[in-house]
């Protein structure tokens, strides 16, 4: 990564001149990282202003318009029969509401902008003035299939502005929640590269390997999407004895269900053949633009919060990081196949070494006055930040920046000189969503 | 060495037998269904408190505010409704006393009879109601044996599924797509965003529900449905669902 710096501009950002949090920038994230490292909360910096309007106005994300601006380096692309091709934001190719304007002569796409904000539903506005666990209610639906790693983070930042430590059985049962549902995801990915690659077979194999993920979920959490189950109030984490046994003899079978399947996958030449390189990001490109999660590990970046920001219990438990260097939706597939190893190996661990005290998952109710911190996780598509500050218990302001925040600028580098057939091995490849950026 | 179909072969048969059988636990579970009063609504006082979106009433539940977040157990509920709760008219999801009112037997919409087309459209969802719709096509559910098929464009589809709550954004597409489609067509809102809200309902520039922008023929509660319950509501729409509960 390049060496930290403050006051960077942003790009995309909503105003000129808005002052926007350091850690929105790649380099920024080292900032942040440096001063958890050396043990400066943000709490004991809390920003001159007082709460909670300007921390709104100066701390708010910025609010993207899908009509005045793209999430993409601008350069515009002129020439004899250049036109710009609108897909979506009706379309099933991508199931969400998101549009791309595609500059092209005919079938070499020559820039792609990703316009987002058709799905702006106000979220982080609406949170303010609600408890933590109201708001988590509305923070788990901000992106469904990463509700998991959205609420851990929310709530870690919540605690962190309480001054109070996370209740121990909260972060092992977070921890085994974002696991899980990090192999949906993951599954998911390959699912929808095989249907993109027209591998009717396979993509009903790794798609009903994906729902057996959602049963887990269920059974486990109450929830397929682990909604409310991490929140107080909501349907109890089943994770008993019991329960820990029957569930990891569940995911050592569907760890070689896993594994088999790849293995077909794998000796498939047609896959591996579309989707090698396909969107390729380089390494230097990856930095510059700031990519985040498998996108940044798949150009040889060996960056995970989960290793990053040791918390528990990952600070206590073998996780080997995976990474590849080719940087093509291929490597990040590579990238995914190796996570969901991790994470079945990080289940395995978990379940093993459930800690003994059994707490009630409790309601994060800060002190009286003003109080700030930050959560931060490794979501399925990587780094997530959440801002909280707090006013007697209720929620102030929340400042967000999502893994797909960071990566729209790299997909479209990515789909740069590609033909438009590549379109979804290299969308589906980089793990994006809409949903996460039009909050 | 495995093959696809060495794999194919060792996994059988994989789909569910709903809706020829009840939905399995494992199909939809605890939050996958409604909340129903444990004693009679009126000797649960603290109920209403409890619910963060205002479906629980002093004198009847409205499912399409449900976003199923449990908290209403303390207060003397539990998620063991029917899985088949959608209704044909909002009202239907109000549940006076918190059961299921009577309903009489629908007949299908008329030449949608058989084998119908669908298309998803997203107005404003956190992507679980989308998953759950594309979840229809995997073979624990295979919703192509019940002869309804995910089709690429809306002037193909006979059904149009809507899912999240609409934003102003979106309100000009999901109506083109709409537009778009031959008659007879139906539309049916998925989840509790399009019916009521759900969870954002008052969030600034958002409609409050699907029926402001566009007729809707059924409504499906959940947060998200289950499969289960979206495929019954697309079996429901064409009169080919299970017996609902309160019918002769």
């Amino acid at each position: 990564m390049t060496a930290p710096s403050s006051g960077r501009t942003v790009r995309g950002a909503a105003r000129p001149g808005a002052r926007v949090p350091a850690y929105w920038a790649p380099d920024g994230a080292v900032a942040l990282w440096n001063d958890l490292a050396a043990g400066r909360s943000a709490v004991e910096s809390p920003p001159a202003s007082p709460f909670p309007e300007d921390v709104r106005s100066a701390w708010a994300v910025p609010r993207f318009d899908p009509r005045e601006r793209a999430v993409a380096p601008r350069q515009p692309v002129e020439g004899y029969g250049v036109f710009t091709f609108p897909y979506g934001p009706v379309s099933m190719g991508v199931p969400e509401a998101g549009r791309f304007d595609v500059r092209t002569y005919g079938e070499r796409v020559l820039e792609l902008v990703p316009r987002v904000g058709y799905k702006s539903r106000r979220i982080l506005a609406s949170l303010v003035g609600l408890t933590p666990a109201d708001a988590g209610l509305r923070v788990e639906r901000l992106a469904g299939n990463f509700a998991a790693a959205h609420v851990s983070a929310f709530l870690a930042a919540a605690e962190s502005a309480a001054g109070r430590a996370v209740p121990s059985r909260d972060a092992w049962v977070r921890a085994v929640a974002q696991e899980v549902q990090r192999i949906y995801n993951h599954v998911h990915v390959l699912a929808r590269l095989a249907e993109a690659a027209s591998q009717n077979v396979g993509l009903a194999q790794a798609h009903a390997l994906a729902e057996e993920m959602l049963r887990v979920a269920g059974a486990t959490f109450g929830h397929r999407w682990m909604f409310g189950a991490l929140l107080p109030g909501g349907p109890v984490a089943r994770l008993g004895p019991s329960d820990r046994d029957r569930l990891a003899r569940t995911l050592d079978r569907l760890s070689e269900e896993f594994e088999s399947l790849w293995e077909v996958f794998q000796g498939s030449r047609t896959f591996v053949d579309r989707i090698q390189t396909t969107g390729p990001v380089g390494r230097d490109e990856a930095e510059h633009w700031g990519a985040v999660g498998p996108t940044l590990r798949a150009t040889g970046a060996a960056w995970d919060d989960r290793l990053r920001v040791p918390v528990v219990p990952y600070d206590d438990l073998f996780l080997p990081v995976a990474v590849e260097s080719a940087g093509d939706a291929l490597a990040r597939l590579l990238v995914r196949v190796q996570e969901v190893r991790s994470s079945f190996l990080l289940l395995e661990q978990m379940l093993q070494r459930w800690p003994r005290a059994e707490e009630a998952p409790v309601d994060p109710a800060p002190p009286v006055g003003p109080h700030r911190g930050i959560g931060r996780v490794e979501s399925p598509s990587g780094d997530l930040v959440y801002d909280v500050a707090l006013r007697d218990g209720r929620v102030a302001a929340v400042g967000l920046r999502t893994a797909s925040d960071a990566n729209w600028p790299v997909f479209a580098v990515g789909m740069r000189s590609q033909v438009f057939t590549d379109f979804h091995f290299a969308w589906e490849s980089f793990g994006l969503l809409f949903a996460e950026t039009d909050r | 060495m495995s093959t696809w179909l060495g794999r194919a072969w060792a996994r059988g048969i994989l789909t569910t037998r709903y809706p020829a059988a009840p939905a399995a636990d494992d199909e939809a579970p605890e939050t996958g269904r409604p909340p129903m009063p444990t004693r009679p609504l009126d000797e649960l006082a603290e109920a209403p408190g409890s619910c963060p979106t205002g479906a629980i009433g002093p004198a009847a539940v409205d499912q399409g505010k449900c976003i199923r977040c449990a908290r209403c157990r303390a207060a003397g509920f539990a998620l063991t409704g029917p899985v088949e709760a959608s209704g044909r008219r909002r009202s239907e999801l109000v549940w006076p006393g918190g059961r299921p009112g009577a309903t009489v037997p629908e007949a299908g919409l008329a030449p949608l009879g058989r084998s119908v087309h669908v298309f998803l459209v997203d107005v404003g969802s956190c992507n679980a109601c989308n998953l759950e719709v594309l979840a229809l096509a995997n073979p624990y559910y295979d919703a192509t044996r019940l002869g309804i098929f995910f089709t690429n464009s809306p002037r193909h589809a006979d059904v149009l599924l809507v899912v999240g709550v609409p934003t102003e954004e979106m309100v000009e597409p999901v109506w083109r797509a709409y537009e778009a489609m031959p008659a007879p067509k139906a539309v049916v809102a998925v989840g509790a965003c399009p019916t009521s809200g759900g969870v954002f309902a008052g969030n600034a520039g958002l409609r409050p529900g699907l029926d402001a922008v566009l007729p809707v023929d059924r409504y499906v509660p959940g947060c998200p449905p289950p499969p289960v319950a979206i495929l019954d509501a697309i079996l429901a729409l064409i009169g080919r669902g299970r017996p609902r509960a309160g019918e002769a």
